[in-house]
């Protein structure tokens, strides 16, 4: 089954049209799409594959302030080694809260990582594995959760 | 006002130690399309359909997980129900296109794919017949795939003969699935009035009135709500009590609309609804029965239990409300056996029966779910049981259901173990009262006054 349905080809063209932006033009939006159709066409079976591709491309974050939380019993060098994790990932860091409890301690920093040169999952990562070194449990989370949680 | 350090810690708390996740994002897609008088065809339609439309779904989430922090236990599909897809089969065909939707969940990694299902209070089409036939085989020969088959509603009342062959429907499954304590069972729900967008199991499927493809989300949340029943003195009055299961609610319903949201925008499908019922699970904690049991009783079953419940879901419901424009589904409060720690351990201690869990249906969500009950119970018995529920469901104008697990070979006091979600069932002792003249009489339950609203 070669033929694409008029509801696959109009997919195709408004991701196009994301992918492309809104100043595209009418005619570079009709060659990319009547490319992409005539592609899956002839691709047959592979059909499924194709979309795949196109579809995991709207799998990337566009926000980008996160939330680190991390807890664990006092000691030195907590702050210096979770910041210069963050300074290696060249993020900025917007406000920070800490608080110690007898010997627990908390600490809450949020982030600006738009200028960062890696993505999210790679910045959560070396903090996970900086604070399992200092003995802490770090989470780090993106910053939109907690407004929606606890802004009406 | 930025954050303050307590709400992010409350929020890390609830996902961290009060087990907060989201319990399923389920994707609802519709089959209709897929419609063909050769069952090669259909079954390539539709696996083809599900495996282009959810090819990035789970990925999806996991990536919503990773960003958020928030785990999503469960990814589902509900599908168009099958006994439209696939009217006109004969019920061994309708098996081969069980496998087939079994196939697709498999290979996407989907959890549960629900929607094998026939809507047929008012009477049977053949495609619905045959269907509810091949259920026990379909369900024998699959892993992920759940049945469901809505019996009655407020407005047709209930179809008698419908309730009578679910009994024995019910019964082929359990034995079909013997060598596995009849986990069949576990897989197939019967409804009266069942929502169309719900995204939990066993009941999901993608209703006649839904759109092409949406993503519904179903939250999960009774630990986060147990401490903040637990925290309250035992001097605070019942107003205050709702208020605190408020404000929570609003705040996991929040989350869960917010992730639903951001899992369908993530695939450019429409976002449905959130279900807010508390779905409990086996983990201690995380337990529905304790809840009833922290706002002041000695056990779930103690007189106060229905009270109790009907508290609990509507100020649910309330703070749900508020916080979501889109609350479908079940929406209220989940009182399976098998299912919570807190119910086990009533079972087990013998403070709750059958009939004491049938008067908690009245108020809560849906209705008796996940109960084990002896293999030697006749089809008439579990009939009865089906019709019992209907009842309510249908006068008080909400849903209701049963899903219930007669194992072969045990009896009242024994308990089975099917681990993970589905948890330990301990086997209830049920009536063995006749009830054959009556679940036998045939024709048309009438449908109640309070249908007749126009």
């Amino acid at each position: 089954m070669n033929q694409l349905k008029e509801e696959d080809i109009r997919k195709i063209a408004e991701e196009a049209l994301r992918q492309l932006g809104h100043s595209a033009s009418p005619e570079s939006l009709e060659k990319v799409v009547k490319a992409t159709v005539s592609k899956l066409e002839s691709s047959g079976n592979d059909v499924v594959e194709e979309w795949k591709e196109v579809k995991a491309t709207r799998l990337k974050s566009k926000h980008d302030r996160i939330i680190i939380t991390a807890f664990g019993k006092n000691r030195t060098g907590i702050l210096a080694g979770l910041t210069a994790v963050l300074a290696q990932h060249q993020c900025d860091i917007i406000d920070l809260t800490q608080k110690l409890m007898q010997e627990f301690f908390t600490i809450m920093l949020l982030v600006d990582i738009s200028e960062s040169s890696s993505d999210f999952e790679s910045i959560k990562n070396d903090l996970i594995q900086k604070g399992e070194a200092l003995d802490l449990k770090v989470i780090v989370q993106h910053e939109e959760i907690f407004n929606a949680m606890h802004r009406i | 006002m930025p954050l303050s350090i307590e709400e992010i810690l409350e929020t890390v708390r609830m996902t961290e130690v009060e087990h907060f996740d989201i319990r399923t994002v389920t994707m609802g897609i519709n089959l209709r399309d897929c419609a063909s008088d050769d069952l090669q065809r259909l079954k390539k339609n539709i696996y083809e359909k599900i495996m282009r439309v959810a090819s990035e779904h789970v990925k999806a989430a996991q990536k919503v997980e990773t960003d958020y922090g928030i785990s999503i236990a469960n990814k589902r599909i509900s599908v168009t129900p099958i006994s439209i897809v696939a009217d006109g089969y004969y019920p061994e065909d309708l098996v081969e296109v069980a496998e087939t939707l079994d196939r697709a969940a498999d290979e996407l990694g989907i959890d549960f794919l629900g929607g094998y299902s026939a809507l047929v209070q008012k009477g049977f089409s053949r495609g619905d017949l045959s269907l509810v036939h091949s259920i026990p085989d379909a369900l024998a020969r699959t892993k992920h795939v759940c049945s469901s088959v809505n019996i009655a509603t407020t407005k047709a009342g209930i179809n008698m003969e419908a309730a009578r062959l679910m009994g024995e429907i019910i019964k082929q499954t359990a034995e079909k699935t013997a060598s596995k304590d009849a986990i069949g069972c576990a897989k197939l729900v019967i409804f009266a009035n069942v929502p169309e967008d719900n995204p939990f199991i066993a009941g999901a499927f993608h209703g006649v009135s839904e759109p092409e493809i949406v993503v519904n989300v179903g939250i999960s949340g009774p630990g986060v709500i147990l401490r903040a029943i637990r925290e309250a003195p035992d001097e605070l009055d019942m107003a205050s009590l709702s208020e605190r299961i408020r404000k929570m609610a609003y705040k996991i319903t929040r989350a869960g609309e917010f992730i639903g949201k951001r899992v369908a925008e993530l695939q450019n499908v429409q976002f449905g609804i959130v279900d807010i019922s508390l779905a409990p699970t086996p983990m201690p904690g995380d337990s529905v029965a304790d809840i009833l049991k922290a706002m002041g009783l000695e056990d779930v079953g103690a007189p106060g239990t229905t009270a109790a419940l009907a508290l609990l879901t509507d100020s649910v419901k309330r703070g749900g409300m508020m916080a979501s424009s889109h609350v479908g589904g079940m929406s209220g409060a989940f009182i399976p056996v098998s299912e919570d720690a807190g119910m086990i351990a009533a079972v087990e201690r013998g403070s709750i029966s059958i009939e004491k869990l049938e008067a908690m249906t009245s108020v809560c969500s849906v209705g008796l779910d996940m109960i084990a009950i002896p293999g030697d119970t006749p089809a008439s018995t579990i009939s009865g049981i089906i019709l019992d529920e209907c009842a309510i469901g249908i006068m008080n104008n909400k849903t209701t259901a049963v899903r219930i697990i007669p194992v072969p070979g045990r009896k009242a006091g024994d308990s089975v173990d099917y681990g993970g979600l589905l948890g330990k069932a301990p086997i209830m002792k049920i009536s063995e009262l006749n009830n054959n003249v009556f679940v036998n009489r045939g024709g048309q339950y009438p449908a109640p006054s309070r249908g007749l609203r126009n």
